[in-house]
Parts: structure tokens; sequence; C-alpha cells
């Protein structure tokens, strides 16, 4: 690239001193957040959006499940069916699950280890960004994509047949429709020769970038950032499960990318890969896929289970019971989850052998699992319980996962496997494990961890509200759909025979997913009336273990005014609470003290301190991105080409301007900056916000981090 | 930054084992033609990964300094090698397995 | 992508000592965390390949019926020795020599762009000669696509070298504290070169015949 700007003259005798972009100096406002490069700033970004798009899979579930209550039904086309139920896992998956996850990361790892910010502050921003324009652009589909029914197949698309009935919200099948795995040959150029899949391909591959960045980042993290004191072992349970999390994300997510890229390829540039005419072997799909499907459910839940085992023992005020077995669970099931993924696969034909190897290793995941569920069990006997909201969605979190677990054993055994496959039995063992598993779990940590956003308190009363409708809606959406599996109702089946008689059942399930959408209703009231009203939270409102809690809510900046230092597992604990003879707890006298004090100095740091500086080049890189996606699509047409450059000079200059960027303001003592110039700079940056003219802003000096 | 004590190779040290590298290429290179007078199959197969191997180990050890490091770093260098030779190894083994069979 | 900077200055380096580390640069950490990512990158390639190039009955030719491997020796022998220049530009910088580290990163990318035109040739070779192209089969498919996968990574990485050799002549001076830095970009070229020496014996020099 040309943009970089020489002074001649200067070069010799100074340190390096120019950036070829202006820094952004503003942290409040509109720019604070799009500049950004906060953990908690970037934590709230990411809870939002995920939220926003688990409101979308939400509303695509229940045009499912109107479509489903009868039999026969009208209510949509097929092609609009196929779509919905492909971007509503694809959305609730990668759009939801996963970045509600990265949410909590952001905003608690940092704060549970004793660090001030994540080890890449703007690799951070970047992955954020990349996660939104990844979810924009799948969901551009329904704008610029196109559902084409295969060449030779009629009326697939808005299934007409009978009586030829239009609408049945068939714009909606211009989104992808290869289901969340996107089998191939059905989802290759012959079966789905529209656009659609196309952005799914790609979309997860921009998402995949997002992951992939943040996994190193976290892993660096937490070997390197840990506050004094904080060994491997004295973490919190959720840093654990966050650390397995990213590897199998670090080491599962090159895999996918690949196969992602294949598809591409053979979508887009006539290769063969998947071609069975060709010799290629749709089989390969499926092995990639799964490489990477199985260690992406644990993904989906290892963190939910991280927050659960913070939740259950402060509200059974007992330790957890049987830490180290948590942990060593947790990374036994990150271990073994890289090797059963061909028992997706017992179906499509793989050996004997294959199957006699698979279905036993798929046994032995039940294994760690059981013992993270005793030890759940075991924190919460004898303990004192106290049935708040965040403690009552743990319990459901622990309950549903059983069954989810044990409806997952049931498929280990291939011959049963063969029976239950492709029906809705499937489909209610995944959601047990990931509506009743990740998503409760999930529940559990926004009740508990609310005040450290906020202040404030999340409303109890409706918290309860919440969980029973909830709990209850959950429950009869899902549990039926074990019997409707094993009765033989097919999953992803547009219609089905009124003869067959499941057509009660669906209706249950139908109203079921409706009390779901309440309970939803409810939480948002909540929260959005908690924000503003919640009853102040104080700086221990649940009477917490871990030091996260050590600081005022919500946290300042800065988090820790001063770094903490740690003597043990559990060390906020043991500061304010000590045993008596009979190994009872008892609180400390001073704790009250302390906690004021802690109060007091947390909001008063004595020294200054220095935070990362935002920066816009996370934002600049991540834009190009959806642009080569995008022309990849059109790339047959010169403004699709367009499209490609326009993407790749977005992303080189955005990695340009970042590497010239001086780290922060690092070391500013020695370069006292004055107060008018800061005002006057923040002007500067409105404009240039904009990429165009930031390039020709290119003078601006800036002190420099070299040491 | 350096971290640590650092033996890092000199320049000429440099030197020498980009020469050793070079002589391993040519002897992979001799091999492939050997071979192909020959005919040694699986022993030929052998020697050439194991030619390769010695020279990412090299690349790996001396020049990214790998030898030289906490052995953290190789831990997650080797674990990420290991996973993906281990994965795609079965893999491979089956869809082998599959067409031999069809 | 062509930063991990070590930000945040405050949590790291200027308490290093009241911290629990792993005591190395984070920057550096992180580069090793993400190529031992890439294995599995570049394993799922080499699988495809090895996978379709082993199956009868596909569509001729075959890439290693096609191969011409003295020339692909020559340019595998170029990357290899860009290496040694990598090398010498980092232990240049140890020196403080920046004159001699900005020749040496130079000199790099040199050999890779030498190293990338082979490919391009190879290509075109291949497609106008042989007439072998990204549709003919699934080997020919995975051929591509892995090599160029490669060819991007060295693309990549030459750029990263040119900005490098462009810090260097309008800032004066490199220095591993910088965010961006010519160690981490050595590691980076490195594992590149790694990725390809295995792609040269088990691509060209195993499957043909
Ligand atoms: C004890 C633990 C588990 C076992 C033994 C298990 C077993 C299985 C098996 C054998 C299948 C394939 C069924 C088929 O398609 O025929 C399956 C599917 C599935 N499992 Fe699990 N599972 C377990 C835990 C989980 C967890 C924790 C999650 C996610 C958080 C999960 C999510 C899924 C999903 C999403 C599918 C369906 C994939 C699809 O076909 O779309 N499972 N499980
Ligand atoms: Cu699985």
């Amino acid at each position: 690239m040309t943009t970089t700007t020489e002074r001649p003259g200067v070069v010799e005798e100074a340190p390096p001193t120019t950036t070829i972009y202006r820094r952004p100096k503003s942290t409040e406002g509109f720019w604070g957040w799009v500049t950004t490069t906060d953990h908690k700033k970037i934590g709230i970004m990411y809870g939002y959006a995920a939220f926003f798009f688990f409101i979308v899979g939400g509303v695509e579930a229940l045009l499912l499940r109107i479509h489903l209550a009868s039999a026969n039904s009208e209510f949509l086309t097929a092609g609009a069916y196929n779509a919905l139920f492909s971007m509503h896992g694809a959305t609730m998956i990668f759009l939801f699950v996963m970045p509600a996850s990265a949410a909590f990361v952001n905003y608690l790892l940092p704060l549970m280890i004793g660090a001030r910010d994540v080890a890449f502050p703007r690799l951070n921003a970047l992955s954020w960004w990349a996660f939104l324009f990844g979810g924009i652009f799948m969901y551009s589909a329904l704008f610029f994509g196109t559902g084409l029914a295969p060449t030779g197949v009629e009326n697939v698309v808005g299934n007409l047949a009978e009586g030829g009935r239009p609408g049945g919200l068939n714009f909606l099948a211009d989104m992808p429709d290869g289901g969340w795995f996107l089998y191939q040959p059905n989802a290759g150029p012959d079966f789905s020769p529209g656009t659609g899949i196309d952005f799914a391909l790609l979309g997860i591959q921009i998402l995949g970038v997002a992951s992939l960045v943040a996994a190193v980042n976290f892993i660096v993290t937490i070997f390197n950032f840990r506050a004094k004191g904080m060994r491997l072992l004295r973490m919190p349970v959720f840093v654990w499960m966050t650390m397995v999390t990213q590897f199998l994300l670090l080491f599962s997510l090159p895999i996918i990318a690949i196969a992602l890229f294949m598809a591409t390829f053979d979508r887009n540039f006539g290769a063969m890969f998947f071609d069975a005419t060709g010799g290629g072997d749709p089989i390969l799909w499926q092995h990639l896929f799964w490489l990477f499907g199985h260690p992406e459910v644990y993904i989906l839940v290892l963190p939910a289970m991280g927050m659960v085992s913070e939740v259950l023992p402060v509200f059974s005020r007992k330790p957890l019971f049987g830490y180290s077995a948590v942990i060593f669970a947790g990374a036994a099931i990150g271990f073994l989850g890289f090797g059963v993924w061909a028992h997706h696969m017992f179906a499509t034909g793989i050996s004997p052998v294959a199957q006699a190897a698979f279905g036993l290793s798929t046994m032995t995941i039940a294994i760690p699992t059981g013992i993270k569920i005793f030890n759940w069990m075991g924190t919460m006997w004898m303990g004192k319980l106290r049935f708040s909201t965040p403690l009552l969605f743990a319990i459901g979190f622990v309950a549903m996962f059983v069954i989810g677990g044990l409806s997952g054993v049931t498929h280990s055994i291939v011959p049963s496997d063969w029976q239950q496959t492709d029906t809705y039995y499937i489909v209610a063992h995944f959601h047990y494990v990931l509506f009743g598993g990740s998503v409760f779990g999930l529940f559990a940590g926004i009740y508990y961890w609310f005040p450290k956003i906020s202040g404030r308190m999340l409303g109890e009363g409706l918290g309860k509200v919440h969980f029973w409708l909830m709990f209850i809606g959950f429950n009869l959406t899902f549990g039926p759909m074990h019997w409707l599996g094993l009765q033989g109702m097919v999953r992803r089946t547009w219609k089905y025979d009124p003869a067959t008689g499941l057509e009660p059942w669906n209706i249950a399930v139908t109203v079921g997913a409706f009390i779901i959408a309440l309970s939803i209703a409810v939480f948002i009231y909540n929260w959005w009336s908690s924000r503003r009203r919640g009853a102040p939270s104080g700086l221990d409102p649940w009477d917490a273990r871990t030091v996260e809690w050590t600081v005022p809510n919500p946290t300042p900046v800065y988090n820790f005014a001063t770094t903490p230092v740690i003597t043990r597992l559990d060390d906020f604990w043991h500061r304010k609470y000590t045993t008596d003879d009979e190994g009872r707890a008892v609180r400390r006298p001073e704790a009250d003290q302390m906690i004021a004090d802690l109060e007091y100095d947390g909001r008063n740091p004595k020294t200054e301190i220095h935070l990362p500086a935002p920066s816009y080049f996370p934002l600049l890189l991540a834009s190009g991105m959806p642009f080569i996606g995008w022309g990849i699509i059109w790339h047959t047409t010169t403004w699709g080409l367009g499209m490609v450059v326009l993407g790749v000079l977005l992303i080189v200059s955005g990695g340009i301007g970042w590497a010239l960027e001086p780290l922060e303001e690092a070391h500013e003592e020695d370069h006292p900056h004055d107060e008018a110039d800061e005002d006057e700079e923040t002007h500067e940056t409105e404009g240039a916000s904009d990429v165009g003219r930031a390039s020709e802003s290119a003078d601006t000096t800036e002190p420099v981090e070299t040491s | 930054m350096s971290d640590g004590a650092h033996h890092t190779p000199s320049t000429s040290q440099y030197w020498k084992i980009a020469l050793g590298l070079a002589v391993i290429t040519a002897l992979e290179v001799s091999l492939y033609y050997i071979d192909n007078a020959l005919e040694l199959g699986v022993l030929n197969a052998a020697m050439l990964i194991g030619l390769s191997l010695l020279k990412f180990v090299v690349v790996v050890g001396w020049f990214m300094h790998l030898r030289f490091e906490k052995p953290s770093l190789s831990r997650f260098f080797t674990g990420g090698f290991i996973l993906a030779i281990s994965l795609y190894a079965v893999v491979l083994g089956f869809m082998a397995a599959a067409v031999l069979r069809s | 992508m062509t930063d991990l900077a070590h930000e945040g200055d405050v949590t790291a380096e200027d308490h290093h000592d009241e911290h629990e580390s792993l005591g190395m640069d984070a920057r550096k950490l992180g580069m090793w965390v993400f190529l031992s990512s890439e294995f599995l990158f570049f394993g799922a390639l080499m699988t495809n390949y090895l996978l379709y190039s082993n199956r009868p009955g596909l569509a001729d030719p075959y890439p290693g019926t096609i191969y011409d491997i003295p020339f692909t020796s020559v340019s595998s022998f170029v990357l290899l020795m860009s290496s040694l220049t990598m090398v010498l530009a980092h232990a240049a910088l140890e020196r403080d020599d920046q004159h001699q580290t900005r020749t040496w990163l130079f000199a790099t990318a040199a050999l890779g762009s030498i190293f990338l035109g082979g490919q391009v040739f190879e290509f075109y070779e291949f497609i106008t000669h042989d007439g072998m192209t990204l549709t003919t089969s699934p080997v020919a498919s995975a051929f591509y696509v892995l090599t160029g996968f490669h060819g991007l990574h060295v693309a990549i990485g030459i750029l990263m070298l040119l900005s490098l050799w462009g810090i260097g002549h309008s800032q004066g001076a490199l220095s591993d504290k910088r965010g961006f830095n010519v160690e981490l970009v050595g590691l980076y070229w490195h594992f590149v070169d790694i990725i390809w020496i295995v792609i040269f014996t088990v691509v060209y020099l195993l499957s043909t015949s």
C-alpha cells in the first residue's frame, strides 16, 4: 500500500513519531463505543448484539412452530421453511450462544484474574466487529440472496404444487437453507444453485475469524496476565472452562474454515471437492464439519458450565465440591470432544470398526460429564441454599443438562441411533443440552453478574416469573419432541400427514414455544426496568467468593484501582470468612469495614492508571471482510471484483494504520497532555472517522511507546 | 525483546545451519531420482518423510528459536501438530477404507 | 492481521514482576498459539490432497504426472534460503545493526517474491500447457487450493516484510519492542517455510509417479 506517510527530514533523529491516521481521543458517547478497546464495553456490545440475534432466532423458531402446529400446514412455503430452520440453527449457535459466551468472557475474564484488560485490546475490538459484520453479512442474504431451486426440480421454493398459493412468507426462502451443517451435495452448486448458501459459508467464515482471533487473545490473557498469586489452580472455574473453550476454538476453527473454503470453491469457482459425479466425496464434508462440529457443541456449553460452577457455590454458601475434579473433567471433555465426531455419521455407512470405536468414545464422554454433575450436586448438598434467581437457573441447568446428556448416551448406541437419527428425538436431545444447558446457564450468569455492569440488581420477583415460565415452557416444548421423534416424526419435515396422529403433541410443543417467548418478554421488561430503577447493589450483593466482586459496581474503567494479590482459591470469601472450631464459616468482624474500604479505594485510585487507547483500525479492518464476501459471491461481475478490491484495501489500510499506531499513550508522565490539546483532538476525530478523510489527515504527531 | 537466557546461534552458525538444510534438500531431490530408477517404495517414502521432518525440526528449533524458549511454547506447538496428524490420519484411514470396501 | 500488538502495557510490561505469567512476551506467545492452530488449517488441505491423489478414476491429468520436479526443487530451495535471510535480519537487529536488518528484510521479501513468481509460472504452465485447472478433478482442486493458500500466506508475509522495511526506512529504527516487529514476522515467515517443506515432500516428491 502506498498510504504510508513519510516525513522527510525528521527521519533519523526522532524515535518514530508518525501515525498515518488520527487516533480517537474520546472515550464517551457514540464514538467512544465505536472505537473502544475496553474489554467491558466490548463485552456489553457483544451481549446486546447476541441478545438481538437471540430474538431474531426466536422469531424464526416461532414461525416454524406456528407452521408445524397443524398437519399439512400451508403457513410457510417449503423454501421459507427450509431457510427458517437453517437460519434459526445457525443464528442460535453462531450468533447467539457463542457471542453471548464471548460477552461474559470479555467482561469477566480480566476481572476474574485481576487484570486491567485482555492481552490485546485492539484485537479484541477486531473480534467484536468481525462478529458483528459476520452476522450482518449472513442476514444480508435476506436482501441480496436468491433461493433458486435446482434445475429440473419444480416449485421447491414456495412449493406451489397444490394450488399454487404464493405468499407463505416466501421471501424468506432467499436466506441460506442448507441446515446449520450445510451438508454436501445438498448445499452444493447443483442442488442449491441460488446464492443463499454462500451467505452462510462466507458468513460463518467471517465469524470464525472473529472467534479465532479471540481465542488467541484469551489464551494469552490467561497465561500471561494473571494478578500476582493467581496461580492456575486458584483461577475461578469459569476461567478454566473459558480456557478449555478457547483451545477448542483454536484447534477446531481452522478445520471448518477449510471445509467452508472448499464448499465456497465448489460453488463459486467450479472446484470438484464434493462433486460425486467427478469423483469427489461428500462424506469428506461430514468428516470435516463434525471434526469441528462436535468440539463446537462443547464450545457452546463449557462457558455455561463455568458460570454455573460460579453460581452454585455462592448460593449454597459452600466452596465448590471438588474444584480440581471439575476442572479436570472440563479439560477431559475438551480433549475427548475431539475424538467423537463420527457419532454424527453413524448412518452414513462408516465401517463397523469406526462405528464401534466412535460409539465407545462417545460413551466415555459421559464419565467426565457425570463427574461434573455430581460435583454440582455435592456443592448444593447440605448447603444453606438461597433460592435467588441465579440459583434457580443454575439448578435448571443441571437438571435439564442431565436429561440431554442421557439422551445423548442413547445415541451413542449405534443401532439405537439408526432409529433416532434425523428424527425429533435428536431435536429434543440437542435442545436439552443447548437450551436447557447453555441458555439456562447464560441466564444464571446474567442474573448473577447484572450488578457488575449496572450497579443495580435485576428484579428478583420478575426473575422468578421469568424462570418458571421458561422452565415450564421449555419442557413443554422439548419434552414431547422425544416421543414425537420415537414415533417417527422426521426432523426438518415441512409437512406431516394428519393420519400419523402427531398433531396433538405438535400443538402442545407450539404452545410451549409461546410460553418461552412470554418468559423472554418478561425478562426484557425486567432488564429494561432494572437498568433504571433496580435496587442499588453495592459492592458485594451476593456475598460472593471471587475477585471480580472486590471492585465497585458498575466496574470502573480501570477495573482495579490497585491490582489485587491473590493468596488462595476463593480469595474474597476467605477475606470475609474464617472457620470456627467445628469448621463452620464465621464472618470476620472486620469484613464489613473491608468491603466499605474496597468500595472507597476502588473508586479512588491512588496513582494514575493508563488504559489501552481507543482505535479506529479494528473497525476499519473488520469492515473489509463482508465486502470480500459479497465480492466472492458476485465475482463474475465487475462490481463484484470491485468489492473484493475494496475489501482488501480496507483490510490492508486498517492493518497498516494499526501497525503504525503507537500502542497507547503509555508513559504519558513523560509527555503530559494538556487539556486543551485533548479537547481539540476530540473534535477532529469526528471528521477523521470517515475512512476517506482519515488517510489524508496524516501528520498527527503522537507520543510514542518505544521505551 | 529477549526474555530469559538466550543462547541463540551466531550469524555464522545460521549460515552453517542453512547449508545443512540445503544439503538435506539436495539429498531429498536425489532420493526422488534414485527412487524413479530403483523403485524403493516404502523405504523411499520413509526416508523422504524423515528428511523433511529433520528440516522441519531444524527450522523450528533454531531459526524459530523454539529450542531456546520456555517449554510451554513447544507444548502448544507440538500439541497442535500432533492433534492435526492424529485427527487427519483417522479421517484418511476411514475414508480410504470406505473406498476399498466399495 | 498484521499485528499482535502487545497493548495494555499497564497490565504487563510495567509491572512484570507483579504478575503470574509464563514470563514471555505476550505477542510472541500469541503468535505461537496462532501458528499451532495453522497446523489444523494446512492439515485439512493436505488431507484433501492425499485423499484424492490416491483415488483411482478421476479425470486426467493427475497433478502427480505433470510436476516439474527440478523447477519446484529450485523454488523450494529459494524459499528455504529466505528463512536464512530472515534469521539474519533478526540477528542483525539484535546487534542493533539497522542497516543490515533492512537489507536482509528486503532480501527475504525478494526471495519470497521469487518463490511466488515461480508458483504463478507453475500454475500458468499447468493450466495452459497441461490442461489441469481447478475444475478438472477433485485432486486438481485440492492441489490448487492447498498450494494457493500457501501462496497466499507467502504473499501476506511479503506484505508484512515490506511494511517492516518501509517502517525501518521512514522511521529510522526498527525495534522488537514495537507491537509489529521483526521477530513476530520472522516466526510467521519460518512457519510458512516449514509448511512448504512438508508440501514439497508430501505433495511433490512422494505423490509423483
Ligand atoms: C453426554 C454428552 C453427550 C452425548 C453422549 C451426545 C451424543 C450425541 C450424538 C450421538 C449425536 C448424534 C445424533 C444423530 O444425529 O444421530 C448428538 C447430536 C447433537 N448433540 Fe449431543 N451429545 C452430548 C452432549 C451434547 C452437548 C453438551 C451439546 C451442546 C451443547 C450437544 C449438542 C448436540 C447437537 C447440536 C446435536 C445435533 C447435531 C445435528 O445433527 O444437527 N450434545 N449428540
Ligand atoms: Cu457430537
